[in-house]
C-alpha cells in the first residue's frame, strides 16, 4: 500500500493525476484495503501479467538461429510463420495456453551498445539430468560451461544462453 | 483438440489461412498433441519454458519498481545489485504448465557494477545477435486501455503492433510489447 500511495503521489506531483483523481484513487484504495484485498488496490495501475509471450531476437542469419534453437533446445519451427527473413520457434505449452516463442528476424545491423539490454535468456529444462543435458549438448558439438543445475553456452551468434533446472534457477530460492 | 481443428479449418475456409499453413499446423498438432514422455526424453534437451530473462540497466531498483508497478509483480531475493520479479506467487505454477519441475518465469533486473571483477574463464566473444524486445502476455487485453495505461506509466513510443498487441519503450529505453492471449507463435505479432 505504501508503495502504491508513494507512486500515486509522484504521479500527482508530476501532474499525471489531478487532485480529484488522486482523492478518488486513495479513497478507493482505502476501501479495497479495508475489505482485506490489498492486492486489488495495487492492481488499480498496471496490467495483470500472465508471463512472457515471446522474445524478439535479431541476428544476421535467421535460418542458422532457427536450426540451432530447434535442434539443440528442441523448439519447433512455427508452422506457416516462416518468411524470407524471419521465423518463430515455439516451445512449452500449447500456443495461447502458456506457450512461448522466439521471434527470430534477420538484421544486418550490429547490436546497439545500449546501457539497458537483455543480456541473456535462461530456459528451464524439465526432468533435469545433468549428465544427459551435458551429453546431449556435447553430441551437438557444444562445450557447455556452468555449474550444477545451470549450464551456459553461446548460440551461433555468441548470444549467451543459460539452461537450468527448477532447483538451479528459481526466483524463490535465490 | 476438435475445437482447435474446427477453428483452424474455419480459418482456412474463410481465407485466413493458406492450404499449406493448415496442413503444416494440423500435422504438427496431430504429431505432438499426445506425444508421450518417452519421446520427450529421447529429444535430449528440450526447453520447457523461459526460466528468466536477464535485464541489465544502470539503476536496477528504479527499473524493478517500474516493472513491479506496470505488471503487478512482486520483488523477491533482492541483493545490492539485482532482484527477481516472478510472474506469480510462491507455490504457483506457471500459466499453462502442469509439470512440477518448471518454476515460474521471472525477470532478473540487475546492474552490473563497473568495479566488478571480470567473469572467470576466457573472454566472451562479442555477440552479433540481440534480444531487441520482450513481449508480455496480459489478461483482459484491450488495445486502447493498454495504450492509455502504458502512457500513464511513463512508457514512450506507444504504438499498435499486430492484432492483439501494443509496442512501446519502457522508461529506460528498452522495447516492450504487450499482448493478449490471442497473440501466439501461430498468429504472429513478434
Amino acid at each position: 500500500m505504501e508503495r502504491f500511495i508513494a507512486d500515486l503521489v509522484k504521479d500527482f506531483d508530476s501532474g499525471k493525476v489531478d487532485r480529484r483523481e488522486f482523492c478518488q484513487t486513495v479513497a478507493l484504495a482505502a476501501l479495497v484495503y479495508a475489505a482485506g484485498d490489498a492486492a486489488h488496490a495495487q492492481a488499480s495501475r498496471g496490467f495483470k501479467a500472465l508471463g512472457i509471450n515471446h522474445v524478439g531476437y535479431l541476428c544476421p542469419d535467421f535460418a542458422k538461429a532457427r536450426d540451432f534453437y530447434t535442434s539443440v533446445l528442441g523448439m519447433q519451427n512455427a508452422p506457416g510463420r516462416e518468411a524470407q527473413n524471419r521465423t518463430s520457434v515455439m516451445f512449452g505449452p500449447e500456443p495461447g495456453k502458456g506457450g512461448q516463442y522466439i521471434a527470430i528476424r534477420n538484421s544486418t545491423n550490429a547490436p546497439p551498445q545500449s546501457q539497458t539490454v537483455v543480456d541473456h535468456v535462461c530456459y528451464t529444462i524439465a526432468n533435469w539430468d545433468e549428465a544427459r543435458v551435458r551429453g546431449a549438448l556435447k553430441a551437438k558439438g557444444i562445450e557447455p560451461g556452468g555449474r550444477e543445475g545451470s549450464i551456459n553456452l553461446l548460440d551461433p551468434f555468441n548470444y549467451y544462453v543459460q539452461l537450468a533446472s527448477a532447483a538451479g534457477e528459481n526466483a524463490f530460492k535465490r | 483438440m476438435e475445437g482447435f481443428v474446427a477453428q483452424k479449418l474455419n480459418d482456412y475456409a474463410t481465407g485466413k489461412m493458406s492450404r499449406r499453413g493448415l496442413i503444416e499446423m494440423l500435422t504438427l498438432v496431430a504429431t505432438t498433441a499426445y506425444a508421450g514422455s518417452a519421446k520427450a526424453q529421447q529429444a535430449g534437451v528440450k526447453a520447457a519454458l523461459i526460466n528468466h530473462v536477464s535485464y541489465t540497466t544502470p539503476d536496477f531498483r528504479k527499473a524493478a519498481d517500474w516493472y513491479s508497478k506496470a505488471f503487478n509483480l512482486d520483488q523477491v531475493g533482492a541483493t545490492d545489485h539485482d532482484v527477481a520479479l516472478p510472474f506469480g506467487k510462491k507455490g504457483d505454477k506457471p500459466y499453462g504448465v502442469t509439470a512440477d519441475d518448471v518454476p515460474l518465469t521471472h525477470l532478473i533486473i540487475r546492474t552490473r557494477s563497473p568495479n566488478a571483477p571480470p567473469p572467470a574463464g576466457p573472454p566472451r566473444p562479442r555477440a552479433t545477435a540481440s534480444v531487441d524486445h520482450v513481449c508480455y502476455t496480459i489478461a483482459d487485453f484491450d488495445r486502447e486501455k493498454v495504450k492509455t495505461e502504458l502512457t500513464a506509466l511513463g512508457a514512450t513510443k506507444v504504438r499498435d503492433s499486430g492484432t492483439a498487441s501494443v509496442m512501446a519503450s519502457d522508461p529506460f529505453g528498452y522495447e516492450i510489447q504487450i499482448s493478449g492471449l490471442a497473440s501466439t507463435a501461430l498468429s504472429g505479432g513478434g
